[in-house]
């Protein structure tokens, strides 16, 4: 219980430091005003407790990470697992880059997932815009297969799967996740575009029609450029998701020249259990991670929204 | 009329997203229930055999410990998630110091990828190399120490809070939107007449939030029923079986035994056995709608 205490003391002066924060311009709160502080009351000290020990357990095994991609191997095995390194072995960066093929892993998965989010977003809006504006026969039914897709658990087909790419030749090949990647984007993005495009009044193509403009001209020109918060927090989300699928990867890539991040990291992981390469597991690890939390901390707000909406339906 | 060139754009604009769909998804999932009545042979021949393999599965002890587990994963992540979650979110309802700064470290987790954070736990849980043994002895609870995942009495327990930790974040986000909505004005009647903050959770809080409770819990059911990477990554079923899921199983059917079939007829049973849990869930935790 000694360190209860600590930990209760913790966020007391982490609060004031982080909470004014005046200098950076904050992201857009709705309403003017920022919302006041409550004053304190005895109930809080609880809260502080809470998020306290929350805060601190992650917070600590981070910097775990850390520390431990600044050992070398045998400073690990014999040191305890809180003593700081010895010195700052940037070398361990160097290490997993190159030798053990991080650099490899993080180039494919950025091309894996920008590609997948672009083909995921592009035909996710294209397929959006009739279910959302047009009336026609089948609308219902063709939105109902999108939406499937958010309700029945995608790990359940890939046996079939696995059969379908071997007889496409798709097997073992980064344009194969790219597709199955953008594919799995879209029951999302659909649902989320459709809703999106159906708070625009419908004033805009009857105006454009008047114009003499023609529907894809309309589409391309009018509702698109009004899709811009939409689209930019479905791409986010696609790309997250994108950047740390591990599933997939693992069922159709098997060249550890292909492999993403995720699956590329865990190949180390089991190798390391053998081996003794863990100094650059975990500065591979802290590769992984970092730009993904700074990423996070700009866009946390777009974030935390559409997660909220993908779990909401998921 | 531009509804009728409207029309035109239908099909065109459909089809390439149609397509992918089907391709990868559709199809996929239709030709697992036709996969689930076929039988594999090592050479990767199939034979029509209606629904035998639905009968082995009936009989198969592997099968009911993987299930037996997901259920286990499900019940015990419940218990590790909801109540934390539920105090957490509450605490960020309350408009404290360093709200932001909690709020992100407290959503983090929920954008790194499960492989990471499953390697992640795998070494903090590492018996002498780890962070949580010897942690705990230098607090002088040596006698909690144990091989975390390396014991079949923790390490169900173990993958699964590691699955929560990733997790929590999402459901917090989702209780605190709850939180905010709830109507001030009954809250701040409640606290003039004289109750206490736990009363005011307990008797206003609580009940106003159930249809809400429902759902998360729901999704939280649907989602460990396909728990797999975490358990994959981190003990791969073992030891002994003892974190073998549904998920795993699958797996582990399709690649080592090469045996699509029963794999596929797996997959269905989950899919009903899913669907029938929430469900129940959905009856079971129903009430007639408060009226306030």
């Amino acid at each position: 219980m000694t360190s209860s205490t600590d930990l209760a003391a913790q966020p007391a002066p982490a609060g004031p430091v982080d909470a004014p924060s005046p200098p950076v311009p904050a992201p857009p709160r709705r309403g003017a005003s920022p919302r006041p502080r409550a004053p304190f009351r005895p109930h809080h000290l609880f809260f502080y407790l809470l998020l306290g020990v929350v805060a601190l357990s992650s917070v600590s095994a981070y910097a775990w990470v850390f520390n431990v991609s600044m050992k070398t191997n045998a400073e690990f095995i014999s040191s305890p697992p809180w003593q700081v390194a010895d010195g700052w072995r940037w070398e361990n960066y160097a290490n997993a880059w190159d030798r053990a093929n991080i650099g490899l892993f993080f180039g494919n998965s950025v091309v894996v997932s920008v590609a997948s989010t672009a083909i995921g977003v592009v035909l996710a809006v294209f397929a959006a815009y009739p279910l959302a504006r047009i009336t026609f026969r089948f609308s219902g039914l063709v939105l109902g297969a999108f939406l499937l897709g958010l309700m029945i658990p995608w790990m359940v087909t890939f046996a079939p799967l696995y059969l379908i790419m071997q007889d496409l030749g798709l097997l073992d090949s980064r344009i194969g996740l790219v597709l199955v990647y953008a594919t799995y984007n879209l029951p999302f993005n659909v649902f989320v575009l459709v809703g999106f495009m159906k708070t625009l009044p419908y004033e805009l193509e009857e105006a454009a029609a008047m114009d003499g403009a023609g529907p894809t001209r309309t589409f391309l020109s009018v509702i698109l450029p009004l899709m811009g918060p939409g689209l930019a927090s479905v791409a986010i989300i696609s790309f997250l998701q994108n950047w740390n699928e591990f599933f997939y990867a693992l069922l159709l890539i098997h060249t550890p020249e292909k492999m993403p991040l995720p699956l590329g990291l865990f190949q180390l992981g089991q190798a390391a259990d053998y081996g003794t390469n863990w100094a650059t597991l975990f500065a591979g690890m802290m590769i992984t991670v970092t730009p993904v939390l700074l990423g996070f901390a700009l866009l946390q707000k777009h974030i935390t929204k559409g997660l909220t909406a993908g779990a909401l339906k998921g | 009329m531009h509804k009728a060139a409207q029309r035109r754009i239908i099909i065109p604009f459909l089809i390439p997203a149609l397509a992918l769909l089907g391709v990868f998804f559709l199809y996929p999932l239709v030709k697992t229930v036709d996969l689930s009545l076929n039988e594999f042979s090592r050479t990767g021949t199939m034979r029509f055999v209606g629904l035998d393999q639905y009968r082995l599965l009936a009989g198969d002890p592997d099968f009911f410990n993987s299930l037996k587990n997901t259920f286990l994963i499900t019940l015990i992540g419940s218990g590790m998630l909801f109540p934390p979650a539920m105090a957490i979110a509450w605490a960020l309802s309350q408009r404290i110091h360093g709200e932001r700064f909690f709020r992100f470290v407290v959503f983090a987790p929920v954008v790194l990828s499960v492989a990471v954070v499953s390697l992640m736990w795998k070494f903090l849980y590492h018996p002498t190399l780890g962070l949580i043994n010897p942690a705990l002895k230098s607090m002088g609870l040596g006698a909690l120490a144990k091989t975390w995942l390396g014991d079949p009495a923790t390490a169900l327990a173990a993958v699964t809070f590691v699955s929560v930790w990733h997790g929590i974040g999402i459901w917090i986000v989702l209780l605190c939107a709850g939180f905010e909505r709830l109507p001030t004005d009954v809250l701040q009647a409640a606290r003039i007449d004289g109750a206490g903050e736990w009363r005011v959770f307990r008797s206003i809080m609580l009940p106003m939030m159930r249809d809400l409770l429902r759902m998360l819990a729901i999704l939280w059911v649907v989602q460990s029923l396909q728990s797999f990477a975490f358990v994959y990554i981190l003990t791969g079923g073992g030891p002994f079986g003892s974190t073998d899921t549904v998920g795993t199983l699958m797996y582990r059917i399709a690649f080592d035994r090469a045996d699509f079939g029963y794999a596929a007829a797996i997959g269905v049973v989950l899919v009903a056995v899913m669907l029938a849990a929430a469900k129940i869930l959905d009856k079971v935790m129903k009430r007639d709608d408060l009226q306030y």
